[in-house]
């Protein structure tokens, strides 16, 4: 389990990237980390891989200080991807494997898996700097994962890839999670985010604003009503909470909270209701709620 | 130390199997073996081919027996003259009186034929010159223009290897701090292994580089017979250049790495590499003086001092005889400034190389954690 406390950091010049952001990622758990740019998601995941030191806070592993040798277990894709150009994918991939400490007959047997579950084997003697730029994507995730990490931070894995890859690439950190490894990932694609990940953290100015499953989120959200009245009496929605707007020939009223019968005993008299139903908020809505 | 072996292990792999080290290292080799091998074509012993109408063959074999003298016979003066204009011969001699040429003659070869006739005459009138017996009184200066022509090879192959080695250092560092690649890196190494094995490793190469071009150029020295003007201790001399290459790569490579660290981008190089090139530019400008001049004071003194010791200690081992206890105090005092250049630069580097973007100071960099 990693857990993070209080990371605070600020860059010269007095911009302020965390302000004591707290969250915690157990076994087996696939989080997702949103957030608009510089919110803070890059400069949290560059801390808890040693990229750079927090000015205040602690990252947690297994319930200690996370040290170098914990640390070098781990799997890293950064946000700028960093490859070498000139050399073999298949040697870079092996590279990365000695370094972390594999053996050479254990490196080759990881590498021929995972380059053949990435659909890389055709291209494992090719220079990485022909391949396309999907292709060096999925160099790059072998490059984090060759070791069979204890903990797996990917900064934006999905962008830029097409999506078959995504497919590719969500069922293999999905197996990995399911191995109990924690897998930590950002993304700007926030329905990818809702469909894999079992938690959410939403960051907004260096701040966790909201994190939990995404079920909690939703809770927290409250239940929300939606109702479309065709050919309403004007003025009918006067006075109940929530918003309205008009649809053609339609009105629709959104409801968060309240009295659920009342709206409904009201929009029967107003006129023929097409639809009436609880609606559970998107997660591009809740995002959009506790960044706002 | 597994680590630091790892990473030199990729960079050797890396730069020997590229195309353009193979080039480079045939090319410099055989490059370094042809000029090793010139002084037989362009300095080769004098060939004369000269004409005679009439009269004797003048003596001049006896006085020059190194030349390589042709005699040609002609039935008149006419056809010696066209002979001459044709340059069949340099020269045509009409009745042991007269010199044919064409135009000016050649210096050597006018002494040559004077002495020879003054001697064929005197000869005639039955007299024996004794030659004058000649007899240095001074030091001995037979392999003095060797010993110089050697320290000039060594300044232009420590200049050379020592530089390409070096920038390919610091070309490397940027290459991996610009695109990141470090980030991933040092989640595995420590920055002392990735930068230690990157100097190692390189190191290496330069050095394979090295061994070829010397290994060369005493090839070419022997097969043109050059080697036979070598001074005595040529092994020592070669032995201390390769010894000097190693401590002054290590050295700059160290300074170029961490200075390196410092940007992001391969254009930003040359200009943060700024004050080790004055530093090596130093050391090379009084090498070269050194190799002239190896006893003057500025140049006895900085071979002493590090880094110019690295560059000109072993020129004036190559021109001049040096005592040992002064090879082995500099190359202390060279260890010495390698080690503490390896430690300060080891901690630039930790500290500059995950910090991309700006080019960062040395100050700040050492003030911050």
């Amino acid at each position: 389990m990693l857990e993070i406390r209080g990371l605070r950091k600020t860059f010269g010049a007095g911009k302020v990237a965390l302000d004591g952001v707290s969250f915690a990622v157990p076994a087996g758990q696939m989080f997702g980390f949103v957030g608009a740019n510089g919110a803070g998601k890059t400069t949290t995941m560059r801390i808890v891989m040693g990229v750079l030191q927090a000015d205040e806070g602690e990252v947690i592993w297994n319930g200690r200080a996370l040290t170098f040798a914990e640390r070098r277990t781990f799997g890293y894709m950064p946000e700028e991807r960093g490859l070498y150009q000139k050399m073999r994918v298949g040697e870079q991939i092996d590279y990365f494997g000695r370094l972390h400490g594999l053996g050479a007959g254990a490196v080759g047997k990881a590498r021929d898996a995972l380059i053949g579950r990435l659909g890389l084997t055709e291209r494992v003697n090719d220079t990485v700097e022909s391949l396309s730029l999907g292709n060096q994507q999925r160099v790059q995730l072998a490059v984090a994962l060759i070791h069979d990490p204890e903990l797996l931070i990917l900064d934006e894995p999905f962008s830029g890839l097409d999506p078959i890859a995504v497919d590719v690439l969500a069922e293999v950190l999905h197996e990995r999670a399911r191995g109990g490894v924690p897998v930590i990932f950002s993304s700007h694609q926030l329905e990818l985010v809702e469909r894999l990940c079992d938690a959410v953290g939403i960051v907004s100015a260096g701040r966790m604003v909201a994190s939990g499953t995404v079920e909690e989120l939703r809770d927290a959200e409250g239940r929300r009503l939606r109702v479309v009245v065709r050919d309403p009496k004007s003025g009918w929605a006067d006075g109940l909470p929530g918003e309205l707007s008009k649809d053609g020939d339609r009105d629709v009223l959104t409801v968060v909270g309240g009295d659920d019968q009342a709206v409904l005993r009201r929009a029967v008299e107003a006129g023929h209701v097409e639809s009436f139903g609880v609606e559970r908020p998107t997660l591009v809505e809740i995002f959009r709620e506790a960044v706002a | 130390m597994s680590g630091l072996l790892m990473v030199a292990g990729r960079e050797i792999r890396t730069q020997v199997r590229t195309r353009a080290f193979v080039i480079s290292l045939l090319v410099s080799a055989l490059l370094t073996g042809g000029i090793a091998f010139a002084p037989k074509w362009f300095d080769g012993p004098d060939e004369y081919n000269l004409g005679r109408v009439g009269g004797q063959e003048l003596a001049i074999q006896a006085l020059a027996p190194d030349a390589k003298i042709t005699w040609k016979t002609y039935p008149d003066e006419g056809a010696a003259t066209t002979a001459v204009l044709d340059g069949d011969v340099d020269v045509a001699v009409v009745d042991s009186k007269r010199v044919l040429t064409n135009g000016e003659i050649d210096d050597e070869l006018g002494l040559l034929l004077q002495s020879a006739n003054r001697e064929a005459q005197i000869g005639a009138a039955g007299v024996t010159v004794t030659p004058l017996e000649m007899r240095s009184v001074g030091a001995d200066t037979r392999y003095e223009s060797a010993r110089q022509g050697i320290a000039t090879v060594v300044v232009l192959l420590l200049f050379f290897m020592i530089m390409s080695s070096v920038m390919v250092v610091a070309m490397g560092v940027v290459e991996e701090k610009g695109s990141r690649i470090v980030e991933i890196l040092l989640i595995s190494i420590r920055p002392w292994q990735l930068l230690g094995g990157k100097i190692f490793g390189l190191g290496v190469v330069g050095f394979i580089n090295l061994t070829a071009v010397v290994a060369a150029g005493l090839v070419g020295a022997y097969l043109s017979g050059f080697a036979t003007d070598f001074p005595p201790g040529m092994a020592g001399i070669v032995v201390s250049a390769v010894a000097w290459w190693i401590l002054g790569y290590a050295f700059f490579a160290a300074l170029a790495g961490s200075l390196a660290s410092l940007v992001s981008r391969q254009e930003e190089v040359g200009n943060v590499l700024q004050p080790m090139m004055l530093l090596f530019l130093i050391s090379y400008g009084v090498s070269f003086f050194a190799s002239a001049s190896p006893d003057h004071p500025v140049a006895e003194i900085l071979s002493f001092v590090p880094p110019f010791s690295s560059m000109i200690m072993p020129v004036r081992v190559a021109a001049s005889e040096v005592a040992v206890w002064e090879v082995l105090l500099s190359g202390g005092l060279m260890v010495v400034a390698v080690a503490a250049t390896l430690m300060v630069g080891g901690r630039v580097y930790e500290r500059a190389v995950l910090r991309t973007g700006r080019r960062l100071k040395v100050s700040e960099v050492l003030r911050t954690k």
